[in-house]
């Protein structure tokens, strides 16, 4: 009876593999159709996120930014038919982002909805981009911005990856009323000072009040604030509010560069949110084995306790591409790991790259991805899905380049949108249909026998 | 045990003075690195994003942080890795491993740079912990020999049957053969709050529980894996494990203690000892007895509407059962304090920060530097605005008070046992040592 390591089992309606934005935005549209749902995925390139969730930034050969991503979709329809943006309604589209940001909104991460044209948004080196969706921490400064409000930047003694005078000196062109700012943040030992930290202790009331008088000591006539974004990881709406309540000023977060707070605000609320749900989530594990048999579908996978199986009925692969795992680069080959399916990818190594890093045309590698077919099925060697069970959602799918294109959250969205309309008219349709009633399908540790 | 053990080696004036003692043989950090790595990982990818630091309460005591000991290592500077005190800061949480895009686990390395430094120069209250706990049969890391143990168990005993009405018959069974539950103390109890023993034995009382002490092996704290002295580690969870094999029970329930849990069970994994039976943490019977109905505990007491927060031992979450055992927590919590009336910590869970007394950082002697890394769970703590801190733990449990007192803080830490007995009414007069007045006006 030696019981050190004991596995464990879940079954489940749809289990989704990947806890990027793809795999969290999949888990939402799941549980909202009621379909029991389980994730699993280790954190990957959500924790780099600036916040910000772009549709269309940049379409190739046009040299100026897309400031109507919808007209900008058209454009892509006609010039890459195949660019997971061209294959999704623009009423799924509008509904896919809807729905993603109003759940994280009922979490305490309130978004600007996705509106008729882009948002200039202001990037931690003091440029601009295009996005759709800005987080309600962030709204006041594509504003002030675009009024060339009398502005003030303010950093922080000891935080890298965020100088105030960075983004003055390079915004102040354009914006004659930006000044910069420098103050100690309360409280705080000296040495290097992370975003995440002074976050945390913005959830404290009295860092707040303390933050509050150092900010009116340094807004001189302003009447707006730019921080870089530090406004509490839980509920950063309320911090937000808060200080803007303290100070009588009007205040905004600028995106800062990696570890940057965005990216954990969204991973710690979707992963609070989904398991509340009815979510069995495995966080921060990687799925080692799927496969498929007549009854469902077999994924293993283990934590610090030990071995994990899940049984599902359908599958969502979001797995990411190579920071995550999702695809892997070989000597010879691009791969996709899991069930090695086939990966549409340049011909030969030479041809990943080209001669200049910066060449406008960018890379064929980073169009390399696996292909799918209308119901977001990935394709066999033959040509022909898989499995009728498997979905693929985010960046996996090829003939996309989303940092050149500035989609990668559009991207996410759109394709797990239509990944589990897609799993979903499967499981309703196959035999046994979804449950009426959604089981509850967490397992709890069960002492004893 | 803090202050009873409690020694400070690492003191910067004690430390030149221990230069010119014995010298640390530098280690090859990249080499055992390059070991440790599970297949098909490397240190190449590190994207030295951070993550680790910026999620790490240790980032920056010592001038280190997670991502400076790796990069360090793959520069092959192991004379600095080799000496830095901050292997002694580091509590071994996991959070860098667990927030790494990665997996790439810098405890590892930590662990080894601590088994490296010569034991006459480690901080004394760990090591001396460790030694106690290897020289009798009790593996105490407070040196109580077995029949210290049973005599203060029987003196309790004695006390609670003749001065508390309905307890006349309550047992504290010693080394009963077959029992269902070989349940272990940690030392602190017997050694210094001996009363606190009391709310536990009501509790396996009430749920009728099949359960036994041991003289042997009854301790639950195990400081020498914090040493880094793998034999020692093993010396002592082999006593262990033949003390539970000795008496034939069928589950080690691990009392309120998070350490203990993990070296035990992790112990028995990496040193393959033959353990013939299972490994429980308390908190996931506390749990099934309430859903069984053995032990009818409810918020109805909690009329004034007192807030509560639960803090997630690293040991048993993050490192071990993972958020089956928090949501556990959590069902308990709520079960006894009311769903309103609990707040959760942000972050929380796995994610969850240690809170500073883990690692042995708490016996380490090194309280300034303690209590910077304490500042995070101070404010997490803070955020929730709770009266009080629950925890399973007792590293946690000394640290949470420490820099509760320390940073002004205005809540109290309490241990589940004591709360359960204060629901059920049968916590007695002088196991209400945690309790803030607000909790005995309610039931004075």
């Amino acid at each position: 009876m030696n019981m050190i390591e004991q596995p464990r089992n879940f079954t489940t309606e749809l289990a989704v593999i990947g806890s990027g934005i793809a795999g969290f935005a999949a888990s939402v549209f799941a549980v909202n159709r009621k379909i029991a749902t389980a994730l699993a995925g280790n954190s990957g390139a959500v924790a780099y996120t600036t916040g910000y969730l772009d549709l269309l930034g940049r379409l190739d050969g046009i040299a100026t930014a897309v400031t109507d991503p919808w007209e900008g979709l058209l454009h892509l329809r006609q010039t890459q038919p195949k660019h997971p943006l061209g294959r999704i309604a623009v009423a799924d589209l509008r509904a896919g982002f809807d729905e993603f940001t109003s759940f994280l909104g009922s979490g305490g991460i309130a978004y600007s909805r996705a509106g008729d044209r882009n948002v200039t948004a202001l990037t931690p080196a003091g440029t601009l981009k295009q996005t759709l969706c800005v987080p309600a921490t962030m709204a006041a400064g594509p504003r002030a911005f675009a009024a060339r409000a009398a502005c003030v930047i303010v950093d922080f003694e000891g935080l890298k990856g965020f100088s105030s005078r960075e983004v003055v000196a390079n915004l102040g062109g354009r914006w004659p009323g930006l000044a910069a700012q420098r103050i100690g943040f309360p409280d705080m030992a000296r040495g290097e000072v992370y975003p995440e930290v002074m976050a945390r202790a913005l959830e404290v009331p009295a860092t707040r009040e303390r933050l509050a008088t150092a900010l009116q000591g340094v807004a001189g006539p302003a009447r707006v604030i730019g921080l870089p974004a530090i406004l509490g990881v839980h509920r950063p709406d309320r911090v937000h509010a808060d200080l803007e309540r303290l100070t009588g000023l009007e205040i905004f977060e600028i995106p800062t560069m990696p570890p940057s707070v965005p990216g954990v605000r969204l991973r710690e609320l979707l992963e609070q949110a989904l398991p509340k749900r009815g979510v069995t989530l495995i966080p921060q594990q990687k799925v080692t084995g799927l496969g498929f048999d007549g009854d469902g579908a077999t994924l293993d996978l283990r934590d610090s306790y030990g071995p994990i199986r899940i049984r599902a009925r359908a599958v969502i692969l979001a797995t990411g591409r190579f920071l995550s795992g999702g695809l892997e680069a070989h000597p010879d080959r691009i791969a996709e790991p899991l069930l090695d399916l086939p990966v549409t990818q340049p011909a030969g190594r030479a041809d990943w790259y080209r001669e200049r890093y910066t060449d406008v045309r960018g890379h064929p590698l980073h169009r390399a991805g696996i292909e799918v077919d209308a119901e977001s099925r990935p394709l066999g060697r033959d040509g022909r899905p898989c499995s009728e069970r498997l979905f693929a959602a985010g960046v996996i799918v090829a003939h996309q380049d989303w940092i050149r294109s500035r989609s990668g959250a559009g991207i996410a969205i759109a394709t797990a949108y239509q990944a589990v309309g897609a799993a979903e008219r499967y499981l309703r349709g196959s035999s046994g249909g979804l449950a009426a009633t959604p089981s509850l399908n967490r397992q709890v540790v069960v002492p004893g026998e | 045990m803090a202050a009873a053990i409690a020694a400070g080696p690492l003191r910067r004036a004690d430390r030149t003075k221990q230069m010119a003692e014995t010298a640390i043989a530098p280690l090859n950090f990249k080499e055992a690195a390059l070991e440790l790595l599970p297949p098909g990982a490397n240190f190449d990818a590190c994207l030295t994003c951070g993550l680790c630091s910026s999620g790490c309460p240790a980032s920056g005591i010592e001038n280190m942080d997670p991502r400076k000991f790796i990069r360090m290592a793959m520069l092959g500077m192991d004379e600095e890795l080799s000496t830095t005190p901050w292997v002694w800061c580091c509590t071994l949480c996991k959070r860098c491993e667990y927030v790494c895009p990665m997996n790439i686990d810098v405890s590892q390395l930590v662990f080894l740079a601590r088994g490296n430094w010569p034991q006459d120069r480690k901080p004394k209250g760990i090591a001396r912990s460790c030694h106690l706990a290897q020289l009798g049969d009790s593996t105490s890391a407070m040196g109580m020999p077995p029949d210290d143990f049973a005599m203060i168990v029987d003196d309790v005993l004695e006390e609670v049957r003749g001065e508390q009405p309905g307890f006349q018959h309550l047992a504290a069974p010693m080394d009963k053969r077959g029992a269902h539950f070989f349940v272990n103390q940690n030392s602190r109890e017997p050694m210094s709050e001996p009363e606190e023993m009391v709310p536990l034995w009501k509790i396996l009382d009430r749920v009728g529980a099949d359960w036994t002490y041991s003289s042997k092996g009854w301790a639950a704290e195990n400081f020498c894996m914090f040493t880094g002295d793998e034999e020692a580690w093993r010396n002592v969870i082999k006593k262990r494990v033949d003390a539970v094999n000795d008496l034939g029970c069928q589950v080690w329930l691990n009392t309120e203690c998070g350490h203990s849990y993990y070296t035990m069970w992790q112990g028995v994994k990496r040193f393959g000892l033959d353990a013939r039976f299972r490994m429980d943490s308390l908190i996931t019977w506390y749990a099934r007895w309430i859903r069984e109905g053995k032990l009818p505990i409810d918020s109805r007491w909690n009329t004034k509407g007192i807030k509560f927060t639960v803090q997630d031992p690293c040991m048993i979450v993050r490192k071990s059962y993972g958020d089956a055992i928090a949501e556990d927590m959590r069902f308990v919590v709520r079960t006894l304090v009311g769903e309103e009336n609990f707040v959760d910590m942000q972050p929380n869970r796995s994610a969850n920060y240690c809170c500073g007394g883990g690692g042995g950082f708490l016996q380490a002697g090194m309280t300034d530097q303690r209590r910077i890394y304490g500042k995070r769970k101070f404010d997490q703590i803070a955020a929730t605005s709770a009266a009080y801190v629950l925890t399973p733990c007792h590293n946690c449990h000394s640290q949470i008070e420490d820099i509760g007192r320390f940073y002004g803080g205005d809540y109290g830490v309490v241990h589940f046992w004591t709360l359960m007995c204060l629901s059920l009414g049968i916590l007695g007069k002088n196991e209400r040592h945690y309790l803030g007045p607000d909790l005995r006006a309610l039931i004075d």
